[in-house]
């Protein structure tokens, strides 16, 4: 079954370019100009299986819409559904990039951005569909590390690596979201708690210590990324 | 205004200078530049002031009780002199007038009572007569002297007072910047020289329209007639009211603040008696105050019109660069994806998969390019606004360096890019974006200008108290005379001496600008150094502070995120 996606963006050059593309990729593409046509469409469109109920298997968000802020999409959206939703942003919407991620939105793409990284992209999104309800990822490989979360190791080359509580938590959220990037919002409130969601410095120290155990080189770090201003990404699983 | 009686300027008898003085009293006097004054207000030592009339007769008193009680004892001429000596003491006390008359009566007293015969005016000895007439003018000489004194003391006191006046209100206007607090200070020196109240207009714009009150600044809650009254003053920028040229009978004193001989910034309203005129010289004074204020307020116009003028050209000369400079940073570009576009559509067929290959390539490089500069230039435009606000927060050097290499690694994977942070570095306070924006754009820079395999490298060290990120090349390096000016706004040239690099000739746009406004942005430096074996080093110097600290006893947030 081919699957649907829902693109929300309003200028007609893009939405051709990028509906012809995911097309080519197999995709079935519907596309919006604006919110309420995004609404109409999204209840026109009939549930899908395969989206657990949801009309469509991921939704393109731009922000900047004519008629309203996309976070009321979002928003319908999470009510009902865990559709996963990517945000297209230019770099001057920075803050709402970051409140729409915080919101629960899954990525999101600069523009300009090439197909190649939003085909990636999608690829992530639709393989953590439904994580919430069921852990889609317990085991994580790349490299030479591997990550259990059920048995809570972690080996490196083989060799066990000993991680902290809250070192071992923050690693966690990261693989749980793998190729996804988290805010530091939402690390800080599923590893600390609530009152700590102001307390960047306490996510600087502790991913500085990660690193220091888990990459070769701390300040050229292959696995656990920094998305500066935005939060932070742990790359791809492979196989 | 008094006339000065009976002394002449002529008179021999005094010296040179203050037949001056009295010549200059006399003619201010009469032109009404200076006091007439009530000078002949008696001018007695301080603590003898009180009751002028008591102490003269006290003086007439004493002189009576001696020449009649020792009249037997004592010769004319004693009288004569104790005479002379009553009218001088008297004259202290007494105005000019009324002492030269007491001192008329006490002569002709003394021929009554002392000149024989007495209890008669007749005289027996022509020498008598003689003598009284000397007693007679000696007496009004030594009181003119005393009247001629008073009058040049009282001068010199005014204008001691109001030379000091006039240097409080400079002080005062000089001190404040605010027009309220100036207008105040204008307010009180006409309080005190008039005492009364003052209500002022003060011109905020330049060329106001008469009765816009948006348009000026009062003081003293001027009611509406007051008004009318202080904005007609403005546009004739003449005083009138009580003792002036003008409208005498109006019930208030009007003095235009004059910039300039013919322009008035505002103006000061004074209730007055019209009876009660104020005297010429205090005129004079507050009409002095007032335009010490409008110079002030013409000069901060003129101040303000310059500087409006400076500015508009240097914001006019900033867009002319930015345009020229946007105009060819955008096309070039352009060109390049034009080009490569068109050949794709026109000759897609006829092309080998390579050729297509390396077009499409070709347009994907280029976007990248102009999106970086759009992303420059308007960050340039958002830091060079005021009051820009950053998104401050902690932010490890390591990460941002990390990060900033990712990238640029990413986007351009053939070349060699190292990146070394010493450990342990302290936390730094930044805008994340921003700073990863001038990073990105170091090392692009650094990329651009040295031409492959040579490596760049981000290290990020600490020197002092400053944590340094230097993104270095090993190119050709920058021409002396091009250190500096490559980071000013759309500076192009080429700088980067015998470099083979196509790029190179594209100038280096708004990337270095923008790197040194972010720069100064977070309260820091961006510096260019040579390396000693060639190449540039791009600093960026921040200073340490003291990150907060994170307690290593809190407890985590047990068990795993659900």
């Amino acid at each position: 079954m081919t699957l649907r996606v829902l693109l929300v963006e309003d200028d007609r050059e893009l939405c051709r370019t990028l509906k012809d593309a995911m097309t080519a990729e197999g995709y079935e593409v519907f596309t919006a100009a604006s919110l309420s046509e995004s609404f109409a469409l999204l209840t026109g469109l009939g549930a899908r299986p395969t989206a657990g109920g949801a009309p469509v298997d991921l939704v393109l968000l731009d922000l900047g819409l004519p008629d309203g802020d996309g976070e009321q999409l979002l928003a319908a959206l999470r009510q009902k559904h865990t559709v996963p939703l990517i945000v297209i942003s230019a770099r001057e919407s920075d803050g709402q990039k970051v409140r729409l991620l915080d919101a629960g939105a899954d990525d999101y793409l600069v523009k300009p951005f090439s197909i190649r990284e939003l085909l990636a992209r999608m690829r992530v999104g639709l393989r953590h569909r439904g994580t919430s309800v069921s852990p889609a990822v317990t085991r994580y490989s790349v490299g030479a590390l591997a990550i259990d979360l059920g048995t809570h190791e972690v080996t490196l080359a083989g060799e066990p690596v000993h991680l902290t509580p809250t070192e071992f938590n923050l690693l966690a959220r990261l693989v749980r979201s793998a190729g996804q990037v988290v805010t530091h919002r939402q690390l800080l409130m599923d590893v600390w708690g609530a009152e700590f969601t102001e307390h960047t410095h306490y996510l600087r120290l502790y991913m500085a210590q990660l690193r220091g155990k888990l990459e070769d080189n701390p300040a050229d770090p292959q696995l656990l990324m920094n998305e500066p201003g935005v939060g932070y990404r742990i790359v791809e699983p492979q196989g | 205004m008094i006339p000065l009686p009976g002394i002449d300027a002529s008179a021999d008898a005094w010296p040179e200078h203050a037949r001056q003085a009295w010549r200059r009293v006399r003619e201010a006097a009469m032109s009404g530049t200076v006091a007439p004054m009530k000078d002949d207000d008696a001018f007695p030592p301080r603590r003898l002031r009180k009751w002028p009339w008591a102490w003269a007769c006290v003086v007439w008193g004493v002189a009576w009780l001696l020449m009649l009680g020792l009249d037997r004892h004592i010769g004319l001429a004693q009288a004569a002199i104790t005479l002379v000596l009553a009218s001088a003491l008297a004259a202290i006390w007494l105005p000019l007038l009324s002492s030269l008359a007491t001192t008329t009566l006490a002569v002709l007293a003394f021929d009554w009572f002392i000149v024989p015969p007495k209890h008669a005016f007749a005289v027996e000895l022509s020498e008598d007569v003689l003598l009284m007439a000397e007693i007679l003018v000696l007496s009004w000489v030594v009181t003119a002297l005393l009247a001629r004194g008073r009058v040049l003391a009282t001068r010199a006191r005014r204008s001691a007072s109001h030379a000091d006046q006039m240097r409080r209100l400079g002080d005062a206007l000089r001190e404040s910047e605010d027009p309220l607090q100036r207008g105040e200070a204008l307010g009180r020196a006409l309080a005190d020289l008039l005492q009364a109240r003052p209500r002022l207009l003060l011109l905020r714009n330049e060329t106001p329209q008469p009765l816009d009150d948006t348009a000026a600044t009062t003081l003293g809650e001027p009611d509406a007639d007051d008004l009318v009254g202080l904005w007609h003053c403005v546009r004739l920028c003449r005083q009138f009211g009580p003792g002036t040229a003008h409208e005498q009978e109006l019930p208030a004193l009007y003095l235009p603040l004059r910039g300039t001989e013919d322009e008035a910034f505002g103006a000061a309203m004074i209730a007055v008696n019209p009876n009660e005129a104020p005297g010429a010289d205090v005129l004079v004074q507050a009409q002095a105050l007032c335009d010490q204020m409008g110079q002030l307020l013409h000069r901060a116009r003129t101040q303000r019109q310059a500087d409006s003028a400076h500015e508009h050209a240097q914001g006019q000369a900033v867009r002319n660069a930015l345009l020229a400079a946007i105009s060819h940073d955008y096309r070039t570009p352009l060109a390049a994806i034009m080009g490569a576009a068109s050949s794709l559509r026109d000759q897609g067929g006829k092309l080998a998969p390579a050729q297509r290959e390396r077009l499409a390539e070709s347009i994907v490089a280029e976007t990248r390019q102009l999106s970086r500069l759009t992303d420059n230039t308007l960050q340039l435009v958002r830091l060079d606004a005021p009051g820009v606000k950053l998104n401050l927060d902690w932010e490890s050097p390591d990460e941002l360096a990390g990060a900033a290499i990712d990238r640029a690694r990413r986007h351009d994977p053939e070349r060699r890019l190292k990146v070394w942070a010493e450990p342990d570095l302290p936390l730094v306070r930044c805008d994340a974006v921003l700073f990863s924006q001038m990073l990105e754009n170091l090392i692009d820079n650094a990329l651009k200008y040295s031409d492959p395999p040579a490596p760049v490298e981000l290290t990020v060290r600490r020197h002092g108290e400053h944590i340094v990120f230097a993104v270095r090349d090993s190119g050709p390096g920058i021409e002396p005379a091009w250190r500096e000016k490559i980071f000013d706004v759309f500076q192009r040239g080429n700088w980067r001496s015998g470099s083979r690099n196509s790029a190179a000739q594209r100038g280096a746009g708004v990337g270095l600008a923008v790197c040194r406004s972010i720069a100064l942005a977070h309260g820091g430096e961006l510096r260019l150094r040579q390396r000693s074996h060639g190449g540039s080093s791009f600093e960026c110097w921040l200073r340490e502070e003291e990150a907060p600290r994170v307690d290593e006893g809190d407890p985590p947030a047990p068990g795993a995120p659900a």
